[in-house]
C-alpha cells in the first residue's frame, strides 16, 4: 500500500490506481460533464424522437408497427379531438391572462415595496403550496366551489346572493380557476425573477416623473420583464393544454385537453394518434419557446450578466 | 420500476435454482409450485378484506399481489407488448373483450373447469355455452375466465331530493333535472345504457346495444350532444371518489353509476340514496380472473385453480357482496349469509341481492362488450359529445 505525501505541509491521499482512474488527469472523471447532457439526450431527446417516429407508424389491433403514414395526424385534425384541443388552448390563454393580471402586480409590489432583506422569503410563501401534491390542491377546491361548496355557503350566509351559483366547478370557469390556482406561483416566481433586474430606483424616477402606475406597468416594468412573463406564459399555457388532472376533477361535462386526449387514445389502444397528439404539442412548445427566445432572449431570466 | 426489475432478476435467479434442481432430481414441473405461490396482478376490489390473508388461507395459497388499474389498455400492453407473462401467473380485468384479446394473442391459458370444485355454483347463465353471458368467459367457445365479481349497473338517486322512485334512464334526460345529472365519463357505459334507453322506449331502433354500427353510434352520439348543448349534465364523473363526491354533496340528485358508489356515498351523506331499476334494462357486466401462459410454464396451475374455487365460494361472494356491493353471477350466498348471520347484515345483503335479481331478470340488458368492432366509431363519436 502506498503512504500519504506531504506537499507544502499538507497532506495528499495516497495515489491508487482505481484513484487514478477516476480522478486522474486522463481519469473517467473528466468526463463527469457530460453526464447531464447524457442524461438530456436519454431522457428528453431520444423519447421525444421516438414520439415523433411512432407517430407514423401503422396501428394495429392491439400496438403498432413500422410503417410511415399520416393517418394519426388526419385522425387528429380531421375530428372532434382538433376542436377539443383548440379549446384546451383557448382554456389555457385566459388562464395565462388571469394568472398575469393577478400574479404579476403581487411580484412587482414584492420588488418595489418589500424590504429586499424579506423578499425572497415573502416570494417563498407563494412557492410554499407547491409542496403538497398537485391532486391533493385541485382535489380540495371541489368542497370549496361546489354547489353546497364553502363559497356558496358564504356567499349566501352574506345576502349576496339566494341560490348557489354552479359555474365555479364542472364548468369551464371550473377549469380556469384550477389552473389559476395551480400556476399562479408560476407567475408570481417568474415574474420576481424578472423583476429583479429592475433596479428598484427605476420605481421612483418613474414617480418623480409624473407617471401614473399603469402607465409605468405597461411601458417600463413589462417590458423589462418580459422575458420572465413569458416563461410563465409558456408554463402555464403548456400545462394547461397537457395536464388532464385539472378539466378531469373540475371541468363540466366531457371537459378534455391534449393530456385527455392523449389518455382516451391510448385506452383505445390507438398509440399512433397518442404519439402524434403528444408531437404536436410538442411542436407547439418549441415553437413558443423560439419565438419568445427570438423576441426577448430568455436566457436573460437566468444570467444576471445579462439582465 | 426498480421494484418490477428486482422481481424479474429475482424470479429470474430463482426459476434458475428451481430449474438446476429440478433437473438434478428428475423432478417434473409441478415441482416447482410446491410453496403454492401465485402471482396475481388484480384491481383492488378483488380483495374484500383489508390484506391477502383471509384469501390464502382459505385457498391454501400464498397470493403475491401487484394492484392493477381498472384500464384495459394497461392490461393489454403489459401482457401483449410488455413483461406481464414473465411476471404475473394470473391477472383480473373486464369479461366480454379482454378474454378473446388474450386468448387471440396467446397470453392466457385454456381452462380446465373440473379443477374447479366450485364451477357448479355458477349460474346457467354463464356455466352453459349457450347462456346469456357464456360469452364473457370464452374464446372460441373454451373457457379462459372465471367470473368473480358482476353487476347490473344502474342510476342511483337521492329519493329525498327527487320525492320519489325512479325506474327510467329517461328520468336522466328529463328538463326537470337540468344540471343535476351526471353520467359517467366512458364511452362504453354510457353509450350503452343510453342505447338501451333509445331503444327500449322507441326512439331509435338499436339491433345490438353491445355492439353498434357506426350509424347506431352516431344516433346515440347525437341524442347526447344535444342534450349536453341544452345543459342537462352537470358533468361525467370520472373514478370511485367522484362518484362518491357529487352524490353525497348534493352536487347532482342522479347519476349512472357503480353500485358501490351508492352505497358508499348513502352512507357518507346519511341521505337516502337508491340503487335504482331501470325498466328499459342495464349494461350487464363481470369481472373474470384469467390465468397466464407464464403462470402455466411456472407450474402455478394448481394455485390458479384453488383461487379460482375461493372466488366461487360463497364464503368469497358474500363477502364482496358485504364489502363492495358487488357478487358475482353463482349461487349459495343466501344459505350462506343464513348460516353466518352474525357476520353479516342479512337484511341489508339480501335486499341488495333481491334489487339485483330485478335488474338481471329485466329484458331489455346488454352484456358489456369491451372492444365493440367499431371501436373507432364509438372513439370519434365520444370525442364529439366531449366537444359539444
Amino acid at each position: 500500500m502506498s503512504q500519504p505525501t506531504t506537499t507544502g505541509g499538507r497532506r495528499q491521499p495516497a495515489s491508487s490506481p482505481l484513484s487514478d482512474l477516476l480522478t486522474g488527469e486522463r481519469g473517467l472523471g473528466r468526463y463527469a460533464f457530460y453526464l447531464p447532457l447524457a442524461f438530456l439526450i436519454a431522457f428528453f431527446v431520444v423519447p421525444m424522437l421516438l414520439t415523433l417516429v411512432w407517430s407514423v407508424f401503422e396501428r394495429t389491433n392491439f400496438w403498432m408497427e413500422p410503417g410511415f403514414t399520416f393517418g394519426a395526424y388526419a385522425d387528429f385534425f380531421g375530428s372532434a379531438r382538433f376542436e377539443n384541443f383548440l379549446r384546451a388552448m383557448k382554456s389555457s390563454a385566459i388562464s395565462v391572462l388571469v394568472a398575469f393580471v393577478l400574479g404579476f402586480p403581487i411580484a412587482v409590489f414584492v420588488r418595489s415595496s418589500v424590504p429586499e432583506k424579506a423578499q425572497h422569503k415573502a416570494i417563498l410563501l407563494f412557492i410554499l403550496p407547491f409542496m403538497i401534491s398537485e391532486v391533493i390542491r385541485i382535489f380540495a377546491l371541489r368542497p370549496i366551489l361546489g354547489r353546497h361548496g364553502v363559497l356558496n355557503d358564504a356567499l349566501i350566509g352574506s345576502g349576496l346572493i339566494d341560490d348557489p351559483i354552479s359555474i365555479f366547478i364542472y364548468t369551464p370557469t371550473g377549469v380556469v380557476i384550477g389552473e389559476v390556482m395551480s400556476y399562479l406561483p408560476f407567475m408570481v416566481f417568474c415574474g420576481f425573477l424578472a423583476m429583479e433586474s429592475v433596479p428598484r430606483y427605476i420605481f421612483e424616477v418613474c414617480d418623480d416623473l409624473g407617471s401614473d402606475t399603469l402607465t409605468t406597468l405597461r411601458r417600463v416594468i413589462v417590458p423589462l420583464a418580459a422575458p420572465g412573463i413569458l416563461a410563465a406564459t409558456i408554463f402555464i399555457f403548456i400545462n394547461g393544454i397537457g395536464v388532464f388532472l385539472i378539466p378531469d376533477i373540475l371541468g363540466g361535462p366531457g371537459a378534455v385537453n391534449a393530456g385527455t386526449l392523449v389518455l382516451n387514445a391510448i385506452s383505445a389502444l390507438d398509440f399512433p394518434l397518442a404519439m402524434a397528439i403528444a408531437a404536436i404539442m410538442l411542436v407547439i412548445l418549441m415553437a413558443l419557446l423560439l419565438i419568445g427566445h427570438w423576441l426577448f432572449d430568455l436566457t436573460k431570466l437566468l444570467d444576471p450578466a445579462k439582465r | 420500476m426498480n421494484n418490477q426489475y428486482e422481481f424479474s432478476r429475482r424470479l429470474f435467479m430463482g426459476g434458475l435454482a428451481a430449474t438446476a434442481g429440478m433437473t438434478a432430481l428428475g423432478r417434473t414441473g409441478s415441482a416447482l409450485a410446491a410453496d403454492n405461490k401465485l402471482n396475481l396482478w388484480a384491481a383492488p376490489i378483488a380483495k374484500p378484506f383489508k390484506t391477502w390473508d383471509e384469501v390464502n388461507a382459505k385457498a391454501g395459497i400464498n397470493i403475491a399481489w401487484s394492484p392493477k388499474s381498472a384500464s384495459a389498455d394497461e392490461a393489454l400492453t403489459k401482457m401483449l407488448v410488455g413483461d406481464g407473462q414473465k411476471l404475473y401467473d394470473a391477472f383480473t380485468d373486464n369479461g366480454g373483450g379482454m378474454e378473446d384479446a388474450m386468448g387471440q394473442n396467446k397470453v392466457i391459458a385454456k381452462l380446465d373447469t373440473s379443477r374447479m370444485k366450485n364451477w357448479g355454483l355458477l349460474r346457467d347463465d354463464v356455466k352453459s355455452p349457450s347462456g346469456v353471458a357464456a360469452h364473457s368467459v370464452r374464446y372460441n367457445g373454451d373457457v379462459y375466465g372465471v367470473p368473480y365479481i358482476a353487476n347490473a349497473d344502474s342510476l342511483a338517486y337521492d329519493k329525498g331530493a327527487i320525492g320519489g322512485d325512479i325506474d327510467t334512464w329517461g328520468a336522466v334526460f328529463d328538463s326537470q333535472f337540468k344540471g343535476r345529472v351526471a353520467m359517467q365519463d366512458d364511452f362504453g357505459p354510457t353509450l350503452t345504457n343510453t342505447a338501451i334507453y333509445l331503444h327500449e322506449s322507441g326512439k331509435v331502433e338499436i339491433k345490438d346495444r353491445s355492439n353498434m354500427s357506426p350509424d347506431e353510434v352516431k344516433a346515440v352520439c347525437q341524442f347526447l350532444i344535444d342534450q349536453k348543448k341544452k345543459g342537462q349534465f352537470r358533468t361525467f364523473w370520472n373514478g370511485f371518489a367522484q362518484g362518491v363526491d357529487l352524490m353525497a354533496s348534493g352536487e347532482v340528485v342522479m347519476m349512472s353509476c357503480w353500485e358501490p358508489i351508492q352505497r358508499v356515498s348513502a352512507k357518507k351523506s346519511k341521505k337516502d340514496i337508491v340503487y335504482g331499476t331501470m325498466k328499459e334494462g342495464h349494461q350487464v357486466w363481470n369481472n373474470i380472473v384469467m390465468l397466464t401462459n407464464g403462470g402455466v410454464k411456472r407450474g402455478r396451475e394448481g394455485a390458479f385453480y384453488s383461487l379460482c374455487d375461493t372466488f366461487l365460494s360463497p364464503w368469497y361472494t358474500t363477502r364482496q357482496l358485504s364489502r363492495f356491493g358487488f357478487a358475482s353471477l353463482t349461487t349459495g350466498m343466501v344459505e350462506y349469509m343464513d348460516a353466518n348471520a352474525d357476520k353479516f347484515n342479512v337484511a341489508d345483503l339480501k335486499a341488495v341481492l333481491a334489487r339485483k335479481e330485478t335488474r338481471y331478470a329485466v329484458k331489455g340488458n346488454a352484456w358489456q362488450n369491451v372492444y365493440p368492432k367499431n371501436l373507432r366509431a364509438y372513439q370519434e363519436w365520444w370525442s364529439r359529445v366531449q366537444a359539444a
